[in-house]
């Protein structure tokens, strides 16, 4: 569960990242965050995974209040969350395998155990067959793949995804979200920050739109939604 | 708890992302240890001059081979600021050099002749005058049988003086040089924690621990700092033995005498313990908060 109250950010004197945002994201929802460019979702996003303090409020994540972790507390806190970016961020010396295993490596697990999840989680998303190869081997909508991949290993309460899709063409997007309804529907809080109200409308699920950095009236998302209903994005099996 | 097994490998796999940087580091700190440990064998071979007379002999009477040495003893001892007269036979003073310098011993026993000329060494009493030695030394010339009569006091001097200075040239420059190769550690370090800026931001955000992040960089620096130490003592080892060799072919009336002997064993492992010393100073340096908080933002 995700709750923010009364959230802001500033940076600097004046420039307001995010103004007053109070909203709330059950356990196991799936919730988009819209908004042109400059809105406020990465900024949100990264107050969300703990890169960022905000300036004022309090933000609740699987009922913890966040903005109190001590600092040594924030690497487990990561632990129980995933995180997917557009621009992939795979470490380019490691092999899809290593990117995914990475967290688990420093925990100590077996490698044998490391290698079984990290299989179980690339056949998941299509990849068990990339297991040895680079980050740069790969096209840009398998990199993705890997990337949610290693989001999910640590089998996360909360995915967050930062315009997973802005990289990547329709089909492949598509084919990536089919993969965070699949992920969302195995009990995951996921929320994706994206500008593509198409995919959105397609999705059916609710989204919060900010501009300039304010929440907007999310009435005016929830019109879309019965249009969505009648023609479902539903994973494929 | 970070496990061992992963900060090698880790500090292994960021030691081959950057091989030239890697080679810098370790040749920058080699660099940095070889000048001092250089200065510590000259000064050491230097100071085996000095200390094979434990005692300082203030004038040394070279006699003629006809002469009578007790008698010139005997009046050499006359003298009120005098304590000892030792007398130093041919054959004592080949047996001396041989104690000395072993290395050179085998060299001096294919000579027919005893190449050193018999001669007496005059010890002053504690107190005597300053100028005591040379003052014996231009009385002793003019008598018969004298060869030649020198004072060691000067010499003594300078060349302690010169020994000395040369020591704390070297303690001096070690501790600059073992500076810069903190400093050069650290902003070899530092650079390569920026060239791994976007991995170090991923795994954080991955959820790895600080200690987990900077760990394999502590080992990396410090291993770079055992292996620039290691080529140093290679280095100043090759130098050595080419010097040696040098010197056999070529044999000179000084540096073949004093070129005898490598640094101790304690000495020259210092070399690579202090590389790696430097290696982790630095890389502490460079890991410092301020930087840590500089590569968390990866947006």
């Amino acid at each position: 569960m995700i709750q923010l109250f009364s959230v802001s950010k500033k940076y600097g004197a004046f420039r307001e990242a995010l103004v007053d945002v109070t909203f709330r994201v059950a356990p196991g929802e799936f919730v988009f965050l819209t908004g042109p460019s400059g809105a406020g979702k990465s900024t949100l996003l990264r107050l969300l995974f703990l890169e960022e303090p905000p300036t004022s409020g309090q933000i609740l994540v699987n009922g913890r209040n966040i903005g109190v972790l001590p600092h040594s507390q924030v690497p487990y806190l990561r632990r129980t969350m995933g995180v997917v970016f557009q621009d992939f961020r795979l470490i380019g010396r490691k092999t899809v395998f290593e990117n995914i295993s990475f967290v688990q490596n420093v925990l100590g697990l077996p490698r044998a155990e490391q290698k079984r999840r990290a299989y179980h989680v690339l056949k998941r998303v299509g990849l068990h067959h990339q297991m040895n190869a680079y980050p740069d081997e790969l096209s840009g909508g398998e990199q993705q793949r890997v990337a949610i991949a290693r989001a999910i290993v640590n089998e996360p309460t909360v995915l967050l995804a930062d315009e997973p899709t802005g990289n990547l063409d329709p089909v492949l997007a598509e084919e990536i979200m089919r993969l965070f309804v699949e992920i969302n529907i195995r009990g995951t809080t996921v929320v994706v920050a994206t500008h593509d109200l198409e995919m959105i409308r397609r999705m059916g699920k609710r989204a919060l739109t900010l501009e300039r950095g304010r929440l907007h009236d999310p009435d005016r998302i929830r019109e879309v939604a019965p249009i969505v209903r009648e023609a479902p994005f539903l994973p494929q099996a | 708890m970070v496990r061992p097994r992963y900060v090698f490998a880790e500090a292994w796999s960021i030691a081959r992302s950057s091989p030239r940087q890697t080679a810098a580091a370790v040749t920058l700190i080699a660099l940095a240890l070889y000048v001092p440990g250089l200065l510590a064998l000259l000064s050491r071979n230097l100071s085996r001059l000095s200390t094979v007379e434990a005692q300082p002999v203030a004038v040394v009477v070279t006699l003629q081979e006809q002469a009578d040495a007790h008698a010139l003893a005997d009046r050499l001892t006359q003298d009120a600021r005098v304590r000892q007269v030792r007398i130093v036979g041919s054959a004592a003073a080949l047996e001396r050099f041989r104690r000395a310098y072993p290395d050179l011993g085998a060299a001096l026993s294919e000579l027919r002749e005893a190449p050193f000329p018999p001669s007496l060494e005059v010890l002053l009493r504690a107190g005597a005058p300053a100028k005591s030695a040379s003052e014996i030394a231009s009385a002793a010339r003019l008598w018969p049988g004298v060869e030649s009569a020198e004072s060691g006091e000067d010499f003594e001097r300078r060349f302690r003086d010169a020994v000395g200075l040369m020591r704390n040239a070297g303690i001096f420059l070690g501790v600059v040089l073992t500076l810069a190769a903190i400093l050069t550690v650290a902003s070899a370090v530092r650079l390569a924690l920026d060239l791994h800026r976007d991995e170090v931001g991923i795994m954080r955000l991955m959820g790895a621990t600080e200690s987990a992040i900077r760990a394999p960089f502590w080992l990396c620096a410090t291993a770079e700092g055992l292996l620039g130490g290691g080529v140093a003592l290679g280095l100043l080892y090759g130098t050595y033995r080419l010097a040696a060799h040098w010197l056999a072919k070529n044999p000179h009336p000084i540096l073949s005498v004093f070129w005898v002997g490598f640094l101790s064993a304690p000495a020259a492992l210092l070399l690579p313990a202090v590389g790696a010393a430097a290696g982790l100073t630095g890389s502490l340096l460079s890991l410092g908060k301020r930087h840590a908080r500089r590569v968390t933002r990866i947006a």
